[in-house]
């Protein structure tokens, strides 16, 4: 069958990364704008990486002074927005940005010229963050820069929150921007037959997303510009002589649908890995929709359970309560929808498939101590412990981080027309999954133990061994990523060539050429459900509609 | 043809060093370290079991919340750990065709309805816990004003006095001092930026903000010491805003009381 038959790569779109500088700079084609925001998000991910091992170092053994508690504050912090705000959503975002339009029909985004100025912002947004280091010192109140601490009464001395501030603004307006062009383009640019009904679960998670951001987008742009006001023009709103807890209001209305922002795209790459490589339909389609909005509903709804110990009214701290762990059962839905899914299924374990069950096996536990950190009395124990700090890896690491790698040996044929090589894929996989739950795991029972987060150094002897293993496990997660780097630069260049549909998928993505064409299709083939190249496959038009025109050399 | 697989390199090689065995054999060698290296803390699966009774009705809280916690946990992992035991297809004949379903409305409406229950039940039960035990207290009169500061805290007791134990990392602080046997309220108060007042073998935490009053109480009927520390990132001396409470009987309660009156008389 043509489906898999290796093809010659088409020459027409030279898929090698190595085009003239003036082409990347200027392109407004959302295919390379897409890899330009993935290499970024990776980029940052190594970088916030290097702040993850810092810390480990610091905290591997009590007493320890690798770097002074000042400098340690700002790696926290650095880490914490490197990691959000630079690596998962911009990653993310880049991934959509190729996909999207390819899986609905369409040639490029709805507003190419935005969606090139909304990515040139990121490293705006980046170089304005990382100013702050040369400034006197970058941010140093954690990611979540709570007021009063970044007041100018207590940060005479640097710059670092200034920057931090400016960059998230402009952040943020790129984030506006590529939500508003991904609802146009998925509302609009639809091919034939392309129904609502039949897109693929990545895009409907692509629409949740872009709505969240959209919504919460600006109020932390206006947190941010209120902050400035305080510094710089000496007004009085989240200061010591104001209300320090507005802040808390305003940043985590945007901070915790953020969390959504980085997941659900995850589960929309799962929805779509899982069928694939158990050859069967996704399970409850329709469900899987409405569990992505109820999502997104309760996810502006809860905002509060961050604040459980600032001594709020305990029938607001109930709704809070109430609304955090309703979170559970949307959920619930994808995950049961996901396991009947593969249930009866013919699951071949290639590489995406290992990762979307690591993200199964891990995520399920951030979902459970969820439900205890959203229990008011409880969480007066484990707010900002040890225990959160593991529950947020659970949540973002085995949420995001599995999903991501998932996706990126899911589409990586796609985007460069190769595949990442295999044993390297497992090796990546295993010491991933190892170093995770050692490094994260036991985060859990240290925080029982009563060991806050963002602590530059500890006296207690009785957490050493604990945290070592800790430290030497977070070594691993690094050994990981560095063979998952040299698997990309490998494979990019030497890797097997994939053909048009290496993983006999069902979404429109693979009935095109890998890389796709400038203009994705040759002809955009019919939709008749959201399968539609298993359709083609079946009714045996697939030959047909897949052959490539070779391009002349 | 069946898929990529047959196109995918021999991977494991002669050695057959799969990656799989490495990194568990490591991961599991390292797990041996870990048991065997007795006395070691960070370890144990909930907080201390607290000397107070807000603190003890929260450790039951959690012991609550855990039952269905860890049945549901086991259960969902006992599920994956089945699809992925008996659903490849390297163990499957090469005829299987697995069956192509597209959703189960009972099945789903069951998945939906049953975890509803349950948060349902475990939201109602972490509120009553919630009425029970944190609303302000008026059963007491003895109250301390607890004020966090960069890096310390100051307790104003009601006789007029002020303990104030500024952070260290290297020596003991200077303990916050308690009668047994009788309800303190204590209030909480920011001077600067905010705190958090945590020692889990008395309760939960409780944030110091500034311009906004916080509140909470403890009870503890027998003698003894607890550490704890702010748990809110507040500037550089954070990690050494550690915490004491200390607990003693009614008559060297008193005698410590009138040593601190006259303390705070002699030094202007
Ligand atoms: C390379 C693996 C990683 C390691 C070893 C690691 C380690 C840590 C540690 C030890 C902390 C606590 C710092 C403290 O409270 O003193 C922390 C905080 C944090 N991490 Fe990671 N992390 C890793 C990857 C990630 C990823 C992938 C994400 C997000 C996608 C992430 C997001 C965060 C956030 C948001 C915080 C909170 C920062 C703050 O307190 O302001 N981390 N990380
Ligand atoms: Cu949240
Ligand atoms: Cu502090």
């Amino acid at each position: 069958m043509a489906a898999t038959q290796v093809l010659p790569r088409p020459k027409a779109y030279d898929d090698t990364f190595w085009k003239p500088i003036s082409l990347w700079l200027t392109t407004t084609d959302h295919k390379l704008i897409g890899i330009m925001y993935m290499v970024t998000g990776i980029l940052s991910f190594v970088i916030g990486g290097i702040f993850a091992l810092i810390i480990r170092l610091q905290l591997s053994q009590p007493n320890l002074k690798v770097v002074d508690p000042e400098t340690y504050n700002q790696m926290i912090s650095a880490h914490g927005v490197t990691m959000i705000f630079f690596f998962v959503t911009i990653f993310l975002t880049g991934i959509a940005n190729y996909m999207v339009p390819i899986m609905i029909g369409a040639r490029d985004m709805a507003f190419p010229r935005v969606n090139l100025l909304g990515f040139w912002l990121v490293p705006v947004s980046i170089i304005l963050y990382y100013s702050g280091f040369f400034s006197g010192g970058a941010l140093d109140a954690g990611w979540t820069g709570y007021a009063p601490l970044t007041e100018k009464a207590y940060q005479a001395k640097s710059l670092g929150v200034d920057f931090w501030a400016m960059s998230i603004i402009v952040w943020a307006i790129s984030g506006i921007m590529a939500s508003t062009n991904f609802l146009t383009t998925i509302v609009a640019l639809r091919a034939p037959g392309m129904k609502l009904t039949r897109l693929p679960l990545f895009v409907w998670a692509q629409i949740s997303t872009s709505i969240l951001l959209l919504v919460v987008g600006a109020p932390l742009a206006a947190a941010m510009i209120l902050v400035e006001f305080d510094r710089q023009l000496g007004t009085q709103f989240f200061t010591t002589q104001g209300r320090p807890v507005l802040y808390q209001h305003l940043f985590w209305f945007f901070g915790h649908p953020e969390v959504y922002i980085m997941i659900l795209p995850g589960f929309g790459m799962i929805s779509e890995v899982i069928p694939v490589f158990a050859r069967k339909p996704i399970f409850g389609y329709m469900s899987m929709v409405a569990a992505l909005f109820g999502i997104v509903f309760l996810s502006m709804t809860v905002w509060a359970h961050h604040m459980f110990t600032v001594g709020m009214n305990t029938y607001v701290e109930g709704f809070f309560m109430l609304m955090t762990m309703l979170i559970a059962v949307p959920t619930g839905i994808k995950f049961f929808n996901w396991i009947a899914t593969a249930w009866w299924g013919s699951i071949d374990f290639e590489i995406p498939m290992k990762f979307a069950f690591g993200f199964l096996a891990t995520f399920l536990i951030g979902g459970i101590t969820g439900v205890y950190l959203a229990s008011v009395p409880v969480d007066t124990q484990l707010h900002q412990s040890y225990y959160v700090v593991a529950h947020l890896h659970y949540v973002l690491f085995g949420g995001s981080v599995f999903t991501i790698f998932a996706g990126i040996y899911y589409w990586f044929p796609k985007i460069t027309g190769r595949m990442l090589n295999k044993t390297l894929g497992e090796w990546n996989f295993w010491t991933l999954f190892v170093g995770f739950n050692g490094t994260f795991l036991i985060m859990h029972t240290l925080g029982l133990e009563g060991m806050p987060r963002r602590i530059a150094t500890y006296s207690n002897e009785a957490w050493a061994a604990t945290n070592l293993i800790i430290t030497v496990s977070s070594f691993l997660i690094a050994f990981s990523v560095a063979i998952f780097l040299i698997n990309v630069v490998r494979s990019w260049n030497h890797g097997e060539v994939a053909g048009d549909d290496p993983w006999r998928a069902n979404t429109l993505e693979w009935a095109t050429a890998s890389p796709p064409p400038p203009y994705n299709f040759e002809r955009v083939p019919p939709v008749r459900s959201f399968m539609p190249l298993r359709d083609l496959r079946e009714s045996g038009e697939l030959e047909e509609e897949l052959t490539p025109e070779p391009a002349p050399a | 043809m069946a898929g990529s697989t047959d196109r995918s390199p021999i991977y494991f090689g002669a050695v057959r060093l799969s990656p799989r065995s490495v990194v568990w054999t490591l991961g599991l060698l390292l797990a041996t370290v870990l048991v065997s290296s007795c006395g070691v803390g960070g370890l144990s699966p909930i907080f201390p079991n607290p000397v107070s009774p807000n603190g003890q009705n929260i450790y039951n809280t959690y012991i609550g919340i855990s039952i269905p916690a860890i049945i549901i946990f086991i259960g969902v992992e006992i599920a994956l750990l089945w699809v992925v035991v008996k659903y490849r297809r390297s163990t499957q004949p090469a005829t299987y065709v697995p069956p192509q379903i597209h959703g189960n409305t009972p099945l789903e409406v069951a998945w939906t309805i049953a975890p509803l229950v349950v948060v349902l039940a475990i939201a109602l039960y972490s509120f009553v816990e919630l009425q029970r035990d944190f609303q302000p207290v008026s059963a007491s009169n003895y109250t301390v004003v607890v004020s966090g500061h960069q890096f310390g805290w100051n307790y104003t007791y009601p006789e007029g006095f002020t303990v104030h134990q500024e952070g260290s990392l290297q020596t003991e602080v200077t303990p916050f001092v308690v009668p047994t046997h009788r309800l303190v309220r204590l209030e909480f108060q920011g001077t600067d930026v905010i705190h958090s007042w945590w020692v889990p073998a008395v309760s939960g935490k409780t944030d110091a903000v500034p311009g906004y009053d916080n509140f909470s109480w403890l009870k503890i009927d027998e003698v003894g010491k607890w550490r704890g520390e702010c748990a809110e990132l507040c500037g550089v001396g954070h990690s050494t805003m550690q915490i004491i409470v200390q607990s003693m009987d009614e008559p060297q309660y008193n005698a410590w009381v009138q040593q601190q009156m006259a303390a705070a008389k002699s030094s202007p």
